[in-house]
């Protein structure tokens, strides 16, 4: 069985992994993606915002399933 | 670089160090596996029980409801696909919420139950089993909603905090199941009878797809399996299809066609047969099966007469009517 509950700081150091490996590859290949802002010179910038649960409007409609 | 082996759901990934498992939320830290959306929902609403489908549980009662991102399942009619088919870094929102903070926040709203789903809770075990746990103590009941592909060893343990499931059976041919949902049908099977052997209260929904799963032989054979191995009390839903994600070449459901099907399931054994996902209230009271006497009557997920007993009883005949009723 895993270990899932000290996962906080590691789902951001992942996913900097993630990217980071992600970047040498394209940068090796000489791939340019459509922006030049690129992926890992602002690793923060596409990470969703994370907010406090109390800020979650719980009666909002929604059409998930389940 | 350590290699780690999810032992989660019968996909068993092999995860190398740095990757995530196919699920893409449970990942290989340093050799150590984790679950990158512990405490991070990014779906939380109160819906009715009625919604989940579960109609033999508090029913018209409100649950609080939270689903992660990910899934260890890639069905082409995902309806919940940008939530499932996506890892903890490419959904839209995410929530801070941790075991405690959910309880509370389910309590403060005057729910009675948490529900585990939307996209599929086996992908976030760790954090439904620490809030589970703290919901059972807070005197609060927990509801896994779920394609029931996961380990027997796993869904044992989860099974001592679940109050109930609602299982998806997505067909009953392990070929559809292969090119459908990119899983397989024995483990599915083996996790609902495993529900039902741990003693959580269990209802099964069959999402019929027109063309893929619609043989009423197929849902003859799924319905007798019902009856010999869960108990011919044990609730199905019927569910209409209707096209998206990456099926959208096919038509919604004809409510005749799920009509058949309920037939076919009463026929073959099962004694509360339900259709869902249609208008109107075709299929969706509760009846006793002994006389006929409505039991509970619903329209979409409203409750529109309730006759059970207290104790949950045919006014009747006096007979007791499966289920989670108080
Ligand atoms: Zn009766």
């Amino acid at each position: 069985m895993s270990d899932g509950r000290e996962p906080q700081a590691g789902a951001v150091v992942a996913r900097r992994r993630f990217l980071g490996l992600l970047g040498a590859l394209l940068g090796g290949l000489g791939v340019t993606l459509g922006t030049t802002s690129g992926a890992t010179r602002q690793p923060e910038a596409d990470v969703p915002r994370e907010r406090p649960l109390k800020e979650a409007d719980f009666y909002r409609p929604h059409d998930l399933a389940g | 670089m350590t290699a780690v082996t999810c032992e989660l759901c019968p996909r068993a990934c092999v995860i190398p160090e740095g990757a995530a498992g196919d699920c893409r939320v449970r990942v290989n830290l340093g050799g150590k596996l984790r679950a990158t959306t512990y405490g991070r929902p990014s779906a939380v609403h109160i819906d009715p029980m009625e919604k989940k489908p579960l109609y033999h549980f508090h029913p018209g009662s409100r649950i609080f409801s939270l689903g992660t991102a990910g899934c260890n399942l890639h069905c082409l009619n995902c309806q919940n696909w940008q939530l499932s088919q996506r890892g903890g870094d490419e959904v839209e929102q995410t929530y801070r919420a941790e075991p405690a903070e959910v309880v509370a926040a389910a309590k403060g709203e005057g729910c009675r139950s948490i529900a585990y789903t939307y996209s599929d809770p086996v992908v976030f075990y760790e954090y439904v089993e620490d809030t589970a746990t703290l919901a059972r103590a807070a005197g609060l009941t927990n509801v896994f909603v779920t394609a029931a592909y996961i380990n027997r060893e796993p869904l044992r343990r989860i099974c001592r905090v679940l109050d109930a499931a609602h299982g998806d059976l997505k067909g009953f041919d392990d070929g559809f199941y292969r090119r459908v949902s990119g899983a397989t049908l024995k483990p599915v099977l083996d996790a609902l009878v495993t529900f039902r052997e741990e003693g959580v209260w269990l209802e099964v929904i069959n999402l019929v797809i027109p063309t893929l799963n619609d043989d009423l032989a197929m849902i003859r054979r799924m319905a007798r399996w019902m009856v010999a191995e869960l108990g011919a009390d044990t609730p199905l839903h019927f569910s209409r299809f209707s096209p998206q994600y990456r099926m959208r070449n096919l038509p919604p459901t004809p409510v005749e066609t799920l009509v058949r099907a309920r037939a076919e399931a009463l026929d073959a054994g099962l004694r509360y047969v339900y259709i869902g996902n249609v208008r109107g209230d075709t299929g969706s009271s509760t009846v006793c099966p002994r006389d006929g006497t409505l039991l509970i009557g619903r329209s979409g997920f409203t409750i529109t007469a309730n006759h059970l007993t207290a104790d949950g009883r045919c006014p009747t005949c006096n007979d007791k009517i499966p289920g989670v009723w108080q």
